[in-house]
């Protein structure tokens, strides 16, 4: 019995949420809705040049994503020669897929790059907490009902999906212009898995 | 009325801007391409590639250079808006992405390999390749435009058609690789020299 119940006390500590473990202070804020504002210009086109590593293969080419409308995105990826190789719609809470080539056509893949390139295209964002941490205010979202944190300085430079306490995925925003991100940095812990996309426009 | 009489008459003039060739005229197109494709030992070219997806506002331009040696070995080198170099040489691809490199076997793979050979014949021109392709040829104005519509199934998934226009000469001026959903890579070639000694070295990965 005493077993169970230490058991149960360490069960208990290692699921501790993420926002005690990181030592967050929570946060009155009146702000009920967190903007990504990463994609959201409709006149803009948005092309990166891509670096895709998943375990030990090497994969590059041209991202392109546009806004076309309210959460209306498309997503292509296309080989550095113009190939395509996925092209993917989401519109409100649907998601399409309009082309990908027959080698990486597996709904595991197309399942994990959804739910990457959601975060990344998902505007606005309802608050359930607020947090502070340092400088930085901490937004705890429930994005795809999967627990997000939006971390925010001046900008938004980061957004970590948990699971069980434990970062899953890190969205990093770097060489911010105004509401252009010019590198992003997808990474993720429990597979091996990075996205690299530089502007090049 | 006035308005729509200009309209009727300049569509009338830009659908007659391109004429389908006779039986002969394609032959006679034909002969030319392959015999000047026979010439071609070296060629080195610069290149602007214009990635057009219908949704986007502006088509995405990249540019770089070409050079290929015969039998087999060609590369592309982008240079703008990234430096990335694709050399296909024994079978193998050779890919430099900004310093970094790596390499694919393409031996075992057919689309790989089908690939390789419609770069190369497709650099020179020579497509005319019946058990291949279904080829439909054009007049517009001193060029030609043929269209090359992948007769495979599989390929025809990825590609819808090859459209190379050819000068008065018979040198590919441009080439399109037109997808099912009509989006399309577009490569206009500029500033081609043919037949001047390459070193081995720039095929060197």
């Amino acid at each position: 019995m005493r077993y169970l119940i230490s058991s149960f006390c360490l069960l208990f500590i290692a699921c501790g949420s993420y926002s005690k473990k990181r030592n967050f202070q929570i946060q009155t804020t009146s702000n009920k809705i967190i903007h990504n504002p990463y994609f959201s210009n409709e006149k803009k086109d948005y092309v990166y040049k891509a670096n895709i590593a998943v375990y030990d293969k090497l994969f590059s080419g041209i991202f392109i994503v546009k806004k076309l409308g309210e959460a209306n995105h498309r997503i292509v990826f296309t080989t550095e020669m113009g190939n395509k190789i996925f092209d993917f719609s989401f519109l409100n809470d649907t998601f399409k897929v309009n082309f990908i080539i027959e080698d990486i056509n597996k709904a595991i893949l197309i399942n994990i790059l959804k739910k990457d390139f959601k975060a990344l295209v998902q505007e606005k964002i309802p608050i359930i907490k607020s947090y502070s941490s340092q400088d930085t205010l901490v937004y705890e979202t429930a994005l795809d009902n999967k627990k997000h944190f939006y971390f925010k300085t001046q900008q938004l430079n980061k957004i970590i999906r948990v699971k069980n306490g434990k970062e899953k995925v890190t969205f990093l925003f770097l060489e911010i212009n105004d509401i252009i991100a010019n590198q992003i940095k997808i990474s993720h812990s429990n597979i091996k898995l990075k996205i690299n996309l530089k502007s090049i426009n | 009325m006035r308005n729509i009489i200009y309209i009727l008459f300049f569509m009338s003039v830009a659908l007659h801007a391109q004429t389908k060739m006779s039986t002969a005229e394609s032959a006679t197109l034909k002969a030319k391409v392959k015999a000047q494709a026979f010439t071609i030992n070296t060629l080195l070219s610069d290149f602007t590639q214009y990635k057009h997806l219908d949704f986007l506002s502006n088509d995405i331009i990249t540019s770089g250079k070409l050079s290929f040696k015969s039998p087999n070995m060609v590369k592309w080198e982008y240079v703008t808006p990234f430096k990335y170099a694709v050399l296909f040489k024994n079978e193998t691809l050779f890919i430099n992405d900004e310093g970094k490199k790596s390499n694919i076997d393409i031996g075992s793979n057919k689309m790989f390999k089908q690939l390789n050979t419609l770069i190369i014949n497709s650099v020179k021109g020579d497509m005319f390749d019946e058990n291949e392709f279904d080829i439909t040829c054009f007049k517009n104005g001193a060029n030609s435009e043929v269209y090359f519509s992948p007769k495979d199934k599989k390929f025809s998934k990825y590609i819808k058609a090859f459209q190379i226009i050819f000068n008065k000469d018979g040198d590919v001026v441009e080439l399109k690789m037109i997808e099912p959903s009509e989006d399309y890579t577009k490569i206009v070639f500029s500033n081609r020299t043919v037949n001047m000694n390459l070193s081995d070295a720039i095929f060197n990965q």
